[in-house]
């Protein structure tokens, strides 16, 4: 039997397959298809050859979510709340990050005012009620929504997430009288405090939901057309897979499919190195992505938020999502000159169309890609494979921008570009690595992505990380890290208690709650076979006063409220410095996180049959690396260089996915598994 | 070694200038991250209410990261104040400490420390961090009062004392802090994470200078400051010269309702502008008054946001500008007078700049807001627990429309910034208070215009507790948000208060006790309108209808359009109205 996984990607569309028979593992890449995402998975099956007939498990990762909210393409939503409080979404959290804009613009609601829908109805906080619902109040609003040709609903009751009662009668009657039209209740998505927010969330959900209902019908035709049987699986934002049955109710929770996955496999390959402590960065077309691991964990919080940047608070989602930040700086990223003349790269990306310019499709913009190809970093022969010719002559007219600008040869730009890209990195990789509490030295760097071998070993120099490790298959190390994923759901029940006021009984209970919901909810998948499930325990506490909480891992066999309260003050220490011994403590979210267990591919170590580094060396050519100068390096073939193999910088090892750059006074070995690690040479 | 050779080689490389920024601005977000992160009191990592900055030998702000505007203009004034002090005895291993409004500062509880950073022995830069302690002792907790008469009420002031030597804490100093304030963990905590944001600055700037060398750093300084200059001073260019007025009201110092006149004259010349507040009214005895600092940051918050909003901020930007105030105005207070609410002050000198340049560059302003934080207090007993609480909390409002699009609703005032409100459900949860509704405020009106202004906001607390109080003090209460190019006035701000069946309305409220079930409204008003509003498209009106934003009466009476109360618009009707101009 086999394995199969499809990541869609803006560029590319990436496969992983695993035959378990053979224990070989195959990667296939196609150009993304847009306008029909599932051409692209077809297209890769069938360049691969694949015997899709012995697919017994299929992953799948994508953009569909994040793709329909930015170029806001979703359903035509409204949103049914309480009476008051129509306006929350639009009023949203009243902030202004671009401070001196004068003309500040708040992200515009998914749902228009005139869609907006109140009931009488009333929760407290305590979950008692104070104003029963009326639901009577509805009629006018199912009236409205047919004469106004609404695809979708939302439903969010304040204080929904200790009441539901509500909020779910309130959806019942909506579903029974609107049939053929998706309605999401906020509390099915989160059962977590703050009304925006889970309003939010809970419109962006039913925004998509027509869509995705949609496209993973088409999908799901098109693999069973292949003869792909068993379970069909998709990867959810909180690093674990669920049904697409699931999915297809809660769609929301795919909004960082593709990315979750890689930041999965870097905590696998952590795991696997006995290096639990990672930088993750995934360079990537558009963006360059990051994530810290600790411990050999991924992070996943529910405090993710769509579109933020510095000047625009963004949207938030309150679903679990792996703690990423993105970086405007990717291969794509265009070099343009500001107001002052100085040198910027991105956040404008040629993207996938036209691409860099080198790609030869009609791009003029210098790019990151364009920048590396003419400083000799890529073969023009062997990139992607060999599955795109670069076009030298197209990437240097694109270039001559950057060099007029600086009164410079061609080559000087092209390093120019590359020094800038790598500073914007290394800055932001710092400080999300210093907001975190940590220190960059104390970590690895684990590169993925198209790019991140190439610019991994001088980012690594800079942040003064122990190592830089380019995985196997650094160029499908997304679709790789769903093949590895297990099954997971994460449930989350805020209960504001006082910690003097707090029993062990009552803590155990709420997770016993919730372990009964998540075996439900596992049964409830009927394709699973898991042998057996973990069950990760968590309380957020803060000191009386906060409105942060801070996350602390409960091991619930051993636990009682005083070591709770001990763990916490030490985590409120570690990530803020101080804490508060004679502060009343807080008990907000109680957090559990289901996995699963299933029997994922392992990661066989490399034969040094066929391989030797004689065999490997392929040519030599001049490279410009910047602060390191011109140099000459030797090109190898990473697919027949043995384990164990030993390497002075500079050198280039080239595969079919992706380039890695070592600089001069820096050392790569080949360990046992086949990952690449580079390190300063002493 | 190689790599040590080839950054010598470009020293006046205009891409390792840039890549040198790039690293002062990640050393002062590190600073602002290293201040958060430290800090005990919730006014500053949740509310923003800090910033950090590196200036030059020469004391010229080079770098700045802000969670408010507030803090736009006091550096290099508080730094010149420190230099005035101790002039040469400045040593290395020196942290100085100053909150005097009447030294450089805002009001007594924002707290700055300046480290003098020295490499090689030579004095390069100074590190500056700044922060709102919660409590810094005066007659009331949290040290701002609302009918302070004199500065000594607003709590202990540090004219610039040295409180690091050798890069020790001075102990006396901090057992004069811990004896004067209520909160002194709080404080001294607060004291510490300033010290670790300022220390983290000497640390990073000692590895930029090992990287490059002085003279290289040198030059990214001056670049810094030019390329800035020569943008801001094309940007002045760009205006008409001549000499432009503005003025308006304060409504009441927080003791007084009494209206206080303030204006501003501008005068363009070429790439020179000047900002002349004489003629404002004098110093008053409650707490609004700014100092020289406040007065700066006013208005340079407003130039910078004509002339590159998200530029990252340094002095460059604004050595085209000069501002003008003889001393003892409202903007310019002297010793004794109070200043702990001069964020309001400052808001009405921000607004005037505004007012007066907002005609000139269009494309960079919109018309006037409802300006206010709107500042709101409500406390009292908390029946469950039987604790005392205070809800704090400033409030969201309308904007003015802008001569593309209209006025943006529901949004934080011009002085805050990344500054979020509070969610019903948590505050529900805290306090004794239930929230009746929040939502737009719909009734009170937006300025009318070809682009309408956005609405204010209405959020209304149930008093639910037997023991219980509230006060504050608002801005814009009489006199209204201004229209710009012929938009008309928005409105203003107000307290509606229901309490033992009679009903208030007020704006400054010193203290009033609450029942359970009464009822405080905090009530924002709409921003101005931009334009004719009769140029505005009837379908934009229609739509507006459509959207509960306006009454069909609003829309016959603002702008001549016929529309049902469902949105349906009427273009007989409505061609025929605006035909006739009636």
């Amino acid at each position: 039997m086999a394995r199969l996984a499809c990541d869609i990607g803006g560029t590319f569309t990436d496969l992983a397959f695993f035959d378990e028979a053979k224990g070989e593992l195959v990667v296939e890449k196609s150009l993304s298809t847009p306008r029909d995402l599932t051409k692209g998975i077809l297209d890769a099956i069938d360049l691969a050859e694949l015997a899709t007939k012995r697919v017994s498990h299929f992953v799948h990762g994508g953009t569909t979510v994040i793709n329909a909210i930015t170029e806001r393409k979703g359903a035509k939503t409204a949103l049914v709340t309480t009476k008051g409080f129509r306006d929350v979404l639009e009023i949203a959290r009243g902030n202004r990050p671009d401070l001196y804009n004068l003309r500040f613009e708040k992200p515009t609601p998914f749902v228009p005012r005139a869609l907006r829908f109140e009931v009488r109805e009333r929760c407290g906080p305590n979950g008692e009620t104070v104003e029963p619902l009326v639901l009577a109040d509805l009629d006018p609003v199912i009236a409205q929504c047919k004469a106004d040709g609404v695809e979708a609903i939302a439903v969010q009751f304040l204080h929904s997430y200790a009441a539901p009662a509500h909020e779910a009668a309130a959806t019942a009657y909506l579903r029974e009288r609107l049939p053929g039209i998706p309605v999401t209740a906020s509390h099915e998505i989160t059962r977590e405090w703050r009304e925006y927010e889970r309003a939010n969330t809970a419109v962006l959900n039913a925004y998509v939901q027509p869509i995705v209902l949609r496209y993973f019908a088409t999908l799901e035709t098109a693999l069973r057309g292949r003869g792909i049987q068993g379970p069909l699986a998709v990867m959810q934002s909180n690093g674990g897979t669920t049904s697409f049955a699931w999915a297809k109710e809660h769609p929301i929770t795919l909004v960082e499919s593709g990315p979750a996955a890689g930041v999965n496999a870097a905590a696998l390959i952590a795991r696997l190195t006995g290096e639990p402590n990672v930088i993750y960065l995934d360079i990537g077309g558009t963006t360059a992505k990051c994530s810290v691991i600790e411990h050999g964990q991924i992070k996943v919080t529910t405090d993710y938020k769509l579109e933020c940047s510095r000047i625009n608070p963004g949207y938030p989602v309150k679903v679990p999502v792996v703690d990423i930040v993105e970086i405007g700086t990717g291969g794509g990223s265009i070099a343009w000159f500001d107001r002052s003349g100085a040198l910027k790269v991105g956040p404008v990306s040629a993207g996938a169309e036209p691409g860099p310019a080198c790609y030869g499709r009609g791009g003029t913009e210098p790019t990151v890609t364009d920048a590396k190809f003419l400083t000799g970093a890529l073969d023009p022969e062997f990139f992607a494979g060999g599955r795109i010719k670069l076009d030298r002559e197209a990437s240097r007219r694109a270039m001559k921008k950057v060099s007029d600008g600086l009164s410079c040869s061609i080559e000087e730009a092209a390093v120019a570009v590359i020094r800038v890209a790598d500073a914007d990195m290394i800055n932001t990789l710092k400080l999300v690595s210093i907001q975190r509490g940590h220190d960059p030295r104390d970590f690895m760097l684990v590169v993925g992505g198209g790019g991140g071998p190439m610019h991994g070993a001088a980012l690594g120099r800079e942040l003064g990380v122990r190592e830089t490790i380019v995985p196997r298959y650094p160029g499908y190390f997304s679709a790789w890290g769903m093949l590895v994923t297990e099954p997971r759901r994460d449930f989350v029940q805020t209960a504001l208690t006082r910690a003097s006021d707090m029993k062990l009984e009552r803590v155990r209970n709420l997770f016993a709650d919730l372990v009964r919901e998540a075996e439900h909810y596992f049964r409830s998948d009927e394709g699973l076979k898991t042998d057996g499930f973990r069950f990760d325990h968590a309380i957020d506490l803060r000191y009386l006063g906060q409105e942060h909480s801070v996350t602390v891992p409960v091991n619930i066999e051993s636990a009682s409220v005083a070591t709770i309260l001990d763990d916490f003050h030490a985590a409120h220490e570690h990530a803020f410095t101080f804490r508060l011994a004679d502060t009343p403590v807080e008990f907000v979210n109680f957090r559990l996180t289901a996995t699963a267990k299933i029997a994922t591919p392992a990661l066989k170590p490399i034969n040094a049959e066929g391989r030797s580094v004689a065999k490997a060396l392929k040519s030599k050519r001049v490279v410009d690396l910047g602060d390191d100068g011109r140099v000459e390096a030797k090109v190898y073939d990473r697919d027949l260089l043995p384990p164990g193999t030993v390497l002075d910088g500079p050198c280039i090892i080239e595969e079919a996915s992706s380039t890695t750059i070592v600089h001069p006074d820096q050392q790569m070995r080949v360990d046992e598994l086949g990952f690449l690690r580079v390190a300063e040479r002493h | 070694m190689a790599r040590m050779a080839a950054q010598a080689a470009r020293a006046d490389d205009p891409v390792t200038r840039e890549i040198i920024r790039g690293k002062l601005l990640a050393t002062v977000d590190e600073m602002g991250i290293v201040l958060a992160r430290a800090s005990m009191s919730p006014v500053i990592y949740e509310v923003l209410d800090f910033a950090c900055g590196i200036l030059d030998a020469k004391g010229e702000l080079i770098v700045q990261t802000n969670g408010i505007t507030l803090f736009t203009g006091t550096f290099g004034e508080q730094l010149a104040s420190i230099r005035r002090r101790f002039g040469d005895t400045i040593r290395d291993g020196d942290v100085f400490m100053t909150n005097d409004p009447y030294e450089g500062g805002t009001h007594t509880c924002d707290i700055a420390l300046i480290k003098p950073i020295f490499i090689g022995g030579t004095l390069e830069a100074f590190a500056i961090s700044v922060a709102h302690w919660v409590e810094v002792g005066g007659s009331v907790a949290g040290s701002i009062s609302p009918d302070a008469r004199e500065i000594y009420q607003e709590g202990i002031r540090f004219p610039g004392v040295r409180v690091c030597r050798d890069d020790k804490l001075q102990q006396d100093i901090v057992e004069l802090i811990r004896i004067n304030v209520r909160l002194p963990t709080m404080a001294l905590g607060d004291l510490n994470a300033e010290l670790a944001a300022v220390r983290i600055a000497d640390t990073r700037l000692k590895e930029i200078y090992a990287k490059y060398g002085a003279v290289v750093v040198h030059e990214t300084y001056h670049h810094i400051l030019e390329s800035s200059e020569k943008l801001s001073r094309a940007a002045v260019r760009a205006l008409p010269d001549g000499v432009y007025r503005a003025e308006d009201w304060i409504d009441g110092d927080g003791i007084t309702d009494e209206q206080i006149k303030v204006c501003v004259e501008v005068r363009i010349k070429g790439d020179e502008i000047s900002f002349d507040f004489t003629g404002s009214s004098a110093q008053r005895p409650g707490p609004i008054n700014c100092a020289y600092g406040a007065l700066l940051s006013a208005a340079k918050t407003i130039f910078k946001a004509m002339v590159d909003p998200q530029a990252p901020s340094n002095e460059g930007w604004f050595r085209p500008v000069k501002i003008i105030c003889p001393p003892g105005t409202v903007f310019t207070a002297r010793p004794p007078a109070p200043t702990g609410w001069y964020y309001e002050g400052s808001a009405q000198a921000s607004e005037l700049v505004w007012k007066a340049l907002a005609p000139l560059a269009p494309e960079r302003f919109s018309a006037g807001s409802y300006m206010s934080l709107c500042g709101t207090y409500i406390g009292g007993r908390n029946p469950a627990t039987g604790e005392m609480f205070v809800h704090i909390e400033p409030a969201v409002g309308g904007w003015g429309a802008a001569d593309n699009r209209d006025g943006t609703a529901a949004l934080i005032a011009t002085t805050d910034g990344d500054t979020y409100n509070y969610s019903v459900e948590l505050m529900e949860a805290k306090y004794p208070l239930r929230v009746r509704q929040y939502a737009l405020n719909i009734a009170g009106g937006v300025g009318a215009g070809r682009y309408r202004g956005g609405h204010g906001a209405i959020r209304e607390f149930e008093i639910l507790g037997d023991e219980a109080f509230t006060y504050c003090g608002m801005g814009r209460s009489i006199e209204k948000p201004w229209g710009l190019a012929g938009g008309r006035e928005g409105s203003n701000n107000y307290l509606d208060l229901h309490t033992n069946g009679t009903h208030r309305t007020l704006s400054r409220v010193p203290y009033v006790a609450l029942k359970k079930g009464d009822r405080v409204a905090v009530v924002t008003g709409g921003g101005g309108g931009y334009g004719a509003p009769r140029t505005r498209p009837a379908e934009d009106v229609a739509a507006d209808v459509k959207n509960g934003y306006l009454t069909p009466e609003g829309a016959l009476e603002d702008y001549a359009v016929a529309v049902s109360s469902d949105g349906r618009l009427d273009q007989a009707v409505t061609d025929a109205l605006r035909a006739r101009g009636a």
